[in-house]
């Protein structure tokens, strides 16, 4: 784990903010902030675990940091026979966090005990720590500082094992090779050292300014023929303050080559670096830099010896803002860290402000050079006290979410248009015949036109405004005449409505009982004298099944409860009304109306046929209906109790009948549609 | 690298917390708590589990710091022993064998040498409370079994039994009475509550009794939720009570503050009470703690309180009523519906958590992650209400839908319903509701399945119910002139003769769904739903139904209720194989073709892993629970293991976790324990070294000050403030750890010795020193507490009891020389 140095007024510090993953499964995310607070993160969850303000942090900043070594801690006992189980514990739990301080100070802290665990002090450094790494095996702690100095602590005892100057200026950046025998330091010149004899092994120069990083990349050599002495052929990486390129190295078994081998090239200073080590040759190595201006550059090389061009990133990451409305733009997120997570396959990103970091999972695909995020994070600066205790998220739950309850169409499946046979029917019929020029059409229906406003202006406007309203779909217009509770007026307006509209005015009607049940009310009555009244053309139309499947599906689920009684119910108006409508049609006149187009077939069978189903249209439908009835006059014979039951409800009840007329006239649907169906 | 050893049941992920009181140390840094056969340690400001204490063999039922070294817990097990910890390293320092279940265990800060617990002898429900004779031994385990009787006929619970004002006396509810025990005159009152004679369905029966650590006064908590404050009740006639009435439920547990100026209560509602002064208007209040409390305890150094709850959680609260911890394992309130998920995003593990919401668990960290609220409506925690409960719930399209479905049933006909999906948003990085459904079904919903095949254009969704229905539901472009949306809608509607639907899935390439209605499986085409064809074995409902993956996609299985196992090939349409197996859980591995069923017989639950395409089993494990297992799953590993031996081969890309009856959350792992368990060598254990706090300077300081006055020229000195672990003799003696050192009365003397003999140490200096002294003193009592270890450790090296001091000392004598030699001049600058 790589930790940015701590930024301060000096030119040359490295930019950024001390901060690390925990090692192995990176559980955590310890940032040292600015302000002198050590914050404990859960990757996981992005909750803030513990937070810890060293006593002298105004004057000792961290400068540094670095995680311990998992602590192996033994939590699983043998399986015993009687209870067939026993606990498997978090095996390897992390917990010293060792933090440098620009006094010269070192700090171990617990992070499962919430407090210091010791200070390194004595023999120690006088000024600014530059880097702290671990040794992985044994419990020693290596240290550099502005002090020109390297010092090797025995953690155990808390005390000082050796120190040795390692640079003449000061010493900026530490890392133990794979195989915890060899120490790289690094000021101006990147030194390798002998850990046991403490004697420079190799000299490598190539930055002009401190070397902020230094990892090791490979644990195996790239030539596996060769007798492996633990460090020769490994490859490392070094960054450097005010550097854009990522020097690699090698360290050859001859003393010759000095030079980097290769290099790769960033937008800015990197500020945090982490990689995935190689394990064998053909496995690329991954390298993740996140640099000062916020970007994280993803490289992914096998590392085979010399390349002369610098290479640039295969993928890069940003994270913008979501630019709300048109006149702001999108800002960018500064991303703070990135860490590979164990699989190799997806990093973990920080981003945003140092106090409120997100930390989130993003899966890698290598195949885009260039991902942008976008991330809201204003809301990350609410308080977040109170999860941190309760850990309970509530998702987002707003008035734009989709409702569906039974009846509205989504709710059920939409009623499909029925079998491809009218489909053929209904193209044959398109085929069949000369087409008429739209000029004649035009004609006729100017000519209908003039003669309809002749006859309209002495019947009642409310049939006109309805048709207007529907032909416009004007709201307020519809409501106006829709809205009307006079059931007298809204059968005449049925009655005298053209029946083109019958449909629109059915689907209006729909739209509006899904509403609020108060106005259903209304569209019911409206819906019943549709029905009436026109149930005969409805019934001649062919795709009526699917037309109007949405509020059968609606009437439906309305009035499941009450499925029987409503049933009969509506059987019996529908019977009543048919016989006093047939007794009224007799004497009545019933507007004329002309079809805006007629179209003659040219064979006179058809014709004819037409010819007498509009004729006769309405007695047919009694005729129909009455058939119909007499069938069902033994059902009626049967339930005759309840009926009567119910009628004696409705006369109690005056507050129901508004529920009860709700269901008649759903009712009258059901027949229509059984019949419709066969 | 993976040594190969037998594939054991593991358990894992938070076992109960809640069982028994949790114990707070003196210092009030770590609090422990029993948890099944461990005692665990955890960090009271980190949350974090420092130790787990192992080494009873069953039921740890109860745990006191040890009164006399408060560095030092007891515990004690149903398996019949006391054990002494010290828990700051967690190493078993001494085991006493009694012999008979313990059920209990209380100490008293009076009796030195005995502690007391609750057993049952002779019948199984009659239980008695004794104390038990600690024998001071140097072996490890000391048999303890002189027992002698306390208290006879009470109840089981730890909570029914208090002692009072300083071990004085004991006091013990039951049922309707209050018995009161006193050590000195041997004697016990027993006071009934008046109103239970008359009224045989009385609800004031005592649930738990608390005693003030001071005064005279017991208080205890009732079934109608009443308090009674009992006075002077060494008269039987002349006793007092007072009622104190605020809970509308059982009062589940009580507990006085270390002072005795306040009274904790807590029950079902939630709420913690703290009555002041023990009267019934200064009442202060923490709400909404999410449920029931169980346990009450305080701290001894009184500024932390302890909540545990019925949801496995144990809340750490501040003096102030200021909840500053929660020490969360995994939610076991209620039964599991939703069944064991795995979230693609987190990879966590997701199932019920509290009620209404999802719990995210990690097992990597096996740790809670967050618990998301899914019904959204506050949760009145009340008896005999119903609940809106959440029933089912399934990941989509790699994580970025989450459908859950609740239902509330207040009776047979009234069926509320709601399913809702809810989709990732990346930008705020949570789930936001996409569409609600209403009763999405007439009956309840038995499962619930995304298509998550790869290429699949349009998420999809199905769902089955118990109306004979299976609904097929698609996100559909709902965009309008005002905004851009999606919306689900339902696309398709399947029945088969009016069966119930039992259960469906979706093939891997998402091209075929299976719906089984009862008996039938039927298979319909994905893009035209049509209904391809049904299979048919008539043996029993299908209880679960899952498609072969990779090379076995042609299979299908289905587990019937009766004990069949089926498998379908999908090319012939025939049934490729049936097995008689009674399967419970039925699992897919994501990454591989193989299937894990657990099938449920009288002695036990068994393990069977296989391919559908092969009629052998690859593994088979019997008795891997007592239990019923409820549930299973496979979780993908992050990192790939690699076992060679094809028995193991399952396990290399999958883990497979599985919950129990009793919610206990349990996996298989290869790892030998003896692996596991690293030696204390090897772990990292640094010294803790803290140098000299700011306080200590300001105190240097004033004394610097003092001594100026006396002597100036010891001024410069201050700068040479020694830090104590620059003093060998101090630190040597203080981080030696307990068990090496030598008697402390020996080791007492010869130190006392060695300072005195300081060449430098002037007369003007004795009072600082004195000062320290004291402090020294005090270290070495802790030390001298530790005596008996020593002991122990002693005889076990040499087996030789008698000649401990010379025969220790050899190497202990040279330290000590040293320490005559170290210059104490130090203590010259005090």
């Amino acid at each position: 784990m790589a930790a940015g140095g701590g930024g301060s007024g000096d030119p040359l510090a490295p930019a950024g903010v001390p901060c690390a993953f925990s090692p192995h499964s990176q559980a955590y995310f310890a940032l040292a902030s600015t302000d002198g607070h050590l914050r404990v993160w859960e990757t996981a969850n992005n909750r803030l675990h513990q937070e810890y303000v060293p006593s002298a942090h105004l004057s000792g900043t961290c400068t540094c940091l670095a995680w311990a070594p998992a602590r192996l801690q033994a939590k699983e006992s043998p399986q015993r026979k009687k209870r067939k189980s026993e606990a498997v514990g978090t095996s390897n739990q992390t917990d010293l966090l060792a933090l440098g301080t620009a006094v010269g100070s070192i700090l171990l802290y617990s992070t499962v005990k919430g407090e210091l665990h010791s200070k390194l002090v004595s023999g120690g450094h006088d000024n600014r720590v530059n880097c702290i790494q671990w040794h992985q095996d044994s419990g020693c702690l290596y240290s550099c500082s502005d002090d020109k100095h390297i010092v090797e602590w025995n953690v155990q005892a808390c005390k000082v094992k050796c120190k040795w100057k390692g640079d003449n200026s000061s010493v900026s950046s530490l890392c133990i090779s794979p195989d915890g025998k060899m120490l790289l330091s690094a000021g101006r010149t990147i030194k390798l050292w002998v850990l046991e004899t403490k004697e420079v092994y190799r000299h490598f120069t190539g930055h002009a300014t401190p070397v902020s990083s230094l990892m090791f990349t490979t644990i195996r050599p790239p030539n596996e023929s060769q007798p492996f002495d633990g460090i020769t052929g490994l490859y490392f990486l070094s960054g450097a303050v005010h550097d854009r390129l990522l020097n690699v190295w090698q360290v050859r078994s001859e003393n010759k080559e000095k030079s980097a081998v290769m290099s790769f090239t960033v937008t800015d200073e990197p500020v945090y670096i982490d990689l995935t080590l190689s394990e064998n040759k053909e496995e690329p190595v991954k390298l993740a830099v996140v640099c000062r201006d916020g970007q994280v550059h993803l490289f992914e090389h096998i590392l085979n010896g010399y390349c002369k061009k610098p290479l640039t990133s295969n993928c890069t990451i940003q994270i913008a803002t979501p630019g709300k409305g048109k006149k702001s733009t999108p800002k960018p997120i500064p991303i703070l860290a990135a860490g590979f997570c164990s699989d190799k396959m997806s990093l973990l990103l920080v981003y945003g402000s140092w106090f409120q970091p997100t930390i989130e999972r993003v899966a890698l695909n290598s195949r885009e050079p260039h991902m942008c995020l976008v991330r809201d994070i204003s809301n990350c600066w609410a308080p977040k006290v109170e999860t941190a205790i309760t850990k309970v998220r509530t998702p987002v739950m707003n008035s734009e979410a989709k409702v569906l309850v039974p009846g509205i169409p989504g709710h059920h499946a939409a009623i499909k248009p029925a079998p491809p046979q009218t489909e053929q029917v209904e193209s044959k019929r398109k085929s069949g015949g000369n087409e008429v020029s739209i000029e004649e059409r035009l004609g006729a229906m100017e000519i209908d036109a003039r003669k309809k406003g002749k006859d309209d202006l002495q019947t009642n406007s409310f049939p006109v405004l309805l048709t207007q309203g529907l032909e416009s779909n004007d709201f307020e217009m519809l409501n106006k005449v829709l809205q009307t509770r006079n059931v007298n007026l809204i059968k005449k307006t049925v009655v005298r409505m053209p029946l083109h509209t019958v449909i629109p005015l059915l689907q209006e009607l729909t739209k509006r009982l899904q509403g609020h049940p108060n106005s259903a009310v209304l569209m019911v009555q409206w819906l019943k004298c549709v029905l009436t009244v026109h149930a005969s053309y409805l019934s001649t139309l062919p795709d009526l099944v699917p037309q109007l499947g949405t509020l059968y599906q609606l009437m439906e689920s309305r009035v499941k409860t009450f499925q029987k009684l409503s049933h009969l119910h509506g059987k019996l108006i529908l019977l009543i009304t048919q016989v006093t409508a047939s007794e009224k049609t007799k004497g009545a006149t019933s507007p004329g109306q002309k079809a805006k187009l007629v179209y003659e077939e040219e064979s006179s069978e058809e014709e004819s046929d037409d010819e007498i189903a509009d004729k006769d249209s309405e007695d047919n439908w009694d005729e129909d209906e009455e058939e119909s009835e007499s069938e069902k006059d033994e059902d009626i014979d049967e339930e005759e109790d309840e009926d009567a039951e119910g009628k004696d409800e409705e006369n109690g009840e005056d507050r129901d009948i508004a529920s009860e007329k709700e269901l008649n006239g759903d009712s009258d649907l059901d027949p229509e549609n059984e019949s419709e169906e066969e | 690298m993976v040594e190969e050893e037998n594939i054991r049941v593991v358990r894992c992920g938070g076992s109960e917390l809640n069982f028994r009181r949790a114990v707070f140390s003196a210092d009030s840094k770590y609090i422990f708590c029993v948890s099944g056969d461990f005692v665990k340690v955890y960090s009271t400001v980190t949350e974090e589990c420092v130790h787990i204490l192992h080494g009873h063999r069953n039921l740890v039922t109860g745990i006191q710091l040890n009164p006399n070294n408060h560095l030092q817990l007891y515990s004690c097990s149903l398996d019949g022993t006391i054990k002494l910890w010290d828990y700051i390293d967690g190493i078993l320092i001494k085991t006493f064998i009694v012999g008979c279940k313990l059920h209990a265990l209380f100490t008293v800060a009076q009796a030195e040498d005995s502690v007391f617990a609750i057993v049952n002898k002779e019948k199984p429900d009659i239980f008695q409370l004794v104390s038990v004779k600690l024998p001071k031994s140097s072996s490890q385990e000391v048999e303890a079994k002189e027992l002698s009787f306390v208290l006879d006929y009470i109840n089981q619970s730890p909570k029914c039994i208090a002692f009072g004002n300083e071990g004085v006396y004991v006091a013990a509810v039951r049922e309707f009475y209050l018995s009161v025990y006193f050590f000195k005159k041997k004697t016990t009152s027993r006071f009934t509550l008046s109103s239970s004679r008359n009224k045989k369905h009385a609800k004031n029966n005592f649930t738990c009794v608390a005693c003030h650590p001071t005064e005279d006064c017991i208080a205890s908590g009732h079934m109608d939720g009443k308090i009674r404050l009992w006075r002077n009740f060494y008269d039987d006639k002349k006793y007092t009570y007072t009622c104190l009435h605020w809970h509308h439920d059982m009062v589940m547990d009580l507990a006085f503050s270390v002072t005795g100026t306040s009274l904790l209560s807590g029950g079902r509602e939630s709420v913690l009470v703290e009555w002041r002064d023990a009267t019934e208007k200064n009442k202060e209040f923490l709400p909404r703690l999410g449920a029931t409390i169980e346990h009450i305890s305080v701290s001894p150094a009184g500024d932390l309180f302890c909540t545990s709850h019925s949801d496995n959680k144990i809340i750490i609260i501040h003096r102030n009523l200021e909840a500053s911890a929660v020490i969360q394992g995994l939610v076991k309130d209620r039964s599991i519906f939703t069944g064991l998920m795995i979230d693609p995003r987190t990879k966590a593990l997701v199932l019920n958590g509290k009620p209404g919401h999802l719990q995210f668990y990690s097992l990597q960290s096996d740790k809670q992650l967050y618990n998301l609220d899914i019904i959204q409506q506050e949760y009145i925690n009340d008896y005999g209400l119903i609940q809106i409960e959440l029933t089912k719930a399934a990941f989509g399209c790699f994580g970025n839908w989450l459908a859950t479905v609740e239902q509330r049933q207040e009776k047979e006909t009234e069926l509320e319903l709601q399913m809702k999906l809810w989709m990732y948003n990346k930008k705020t990085q949570g789930f936001i509701l996409n569409t609600k459904i209403n009763m999405p079904h007439e009956d309840c919903i038995t499962a619930l399945c995304f298509c998550n095949a790869e290429k699949s254009e349009q998420p999809t969704l199905v769902t089955a119910s118990k109306d004979g229905y299976f609904k097929v539901w698609i996100l559909t472009d709902d965009s309008d002139i005002y905004k851009k949306a999606v919306g689900w809608t339902c696309d398709f509607v399947g029945s088969y003769h009016k069966y119930q639907a039992t259960n469906c899935c979706f093939s891997e390439d998402g091209s075929l769904l299976a719906v089984s209605f009862e008996e039938i499986v039927t298979i319909w085409d994905s893009v035209t739903w049509e209904l391809k064809c049904t299979f048919c074995q008539r043996a029993g409902k299908i209880r679960h139904l899952c498609f072969g993956r990779l090379t076995c996609s042609k299979y299908l299985l289905g587990a019937t209720e009766n004990g069949i196992l089926c498998c379908w090939n999908l090319l012939s349409c025939a049934l490729e194989w049936n097995a008689k197996l009674n399967v419970r859980v039925m699992e897919p591995d994501p990454n591989s073709e193989n299937i894990a069923a657990i099938s449920q017989s009288s002695v036990g639950s068994d393990l069977f892993v296989f391919k559908p395409s092969e009629p052998r089993p690859l593994y088979i494990q019997k008795g891997i629970s007592r239990e019923e297992v409820q549930w299973g799953v496979f979780v993908p590993r992050d990192v790939p293991e690699s076992f060679t031996s094809e028995a193991y081969q399952w396990l290399n890309r999958s883990q497979f976790y599985f919950l129990t009856k009793s919610q206990s959350l349990l996996t298989f792992s290869t790892k030998s324990p003896e692996e596991k368990l690293t030696p204390t060598s090897k772990q990292l254990l640094a010294e803790e070294s803290l140098p000299t706090t700011p306080f200590y300077f300001i105190l240097g300081k004033h004394r610097q000050h003092q001594d100026e006055k006396l002597n100036e020229t010891l001024e410069n000195e201050l700068v040479q403030l020694p830090l104590t672990e620059n003093i060998p003799a101090v630190s040597e003696l203080l981080h030696t750890p307990a068990h090496v050192l030598p008697s402390a009365a020996f080791l007492c003397s010869m130190f006392v010795n060695s300072l005195l003999l300081s060449k430098e140490t002037k007369s003007a200096k004795e009072i600082p020193e004195d000062v320290d002294m004291e402090e020294e003193k005090e270290s070495e009592d802790s030390d001298e507490e530790n005596d008996f270890i020593e002991k122990v450790q002693d005889t076990n090296n040499t087996g030789l009891g008698e000649d401990i001091i010379h025969q220790l000392s050899k190497s202990e004598e040279k330290e000590l020389r040293k320490f005559r030699k170290i210059d104490y001049s130090w203590i010259a600058a005090l």
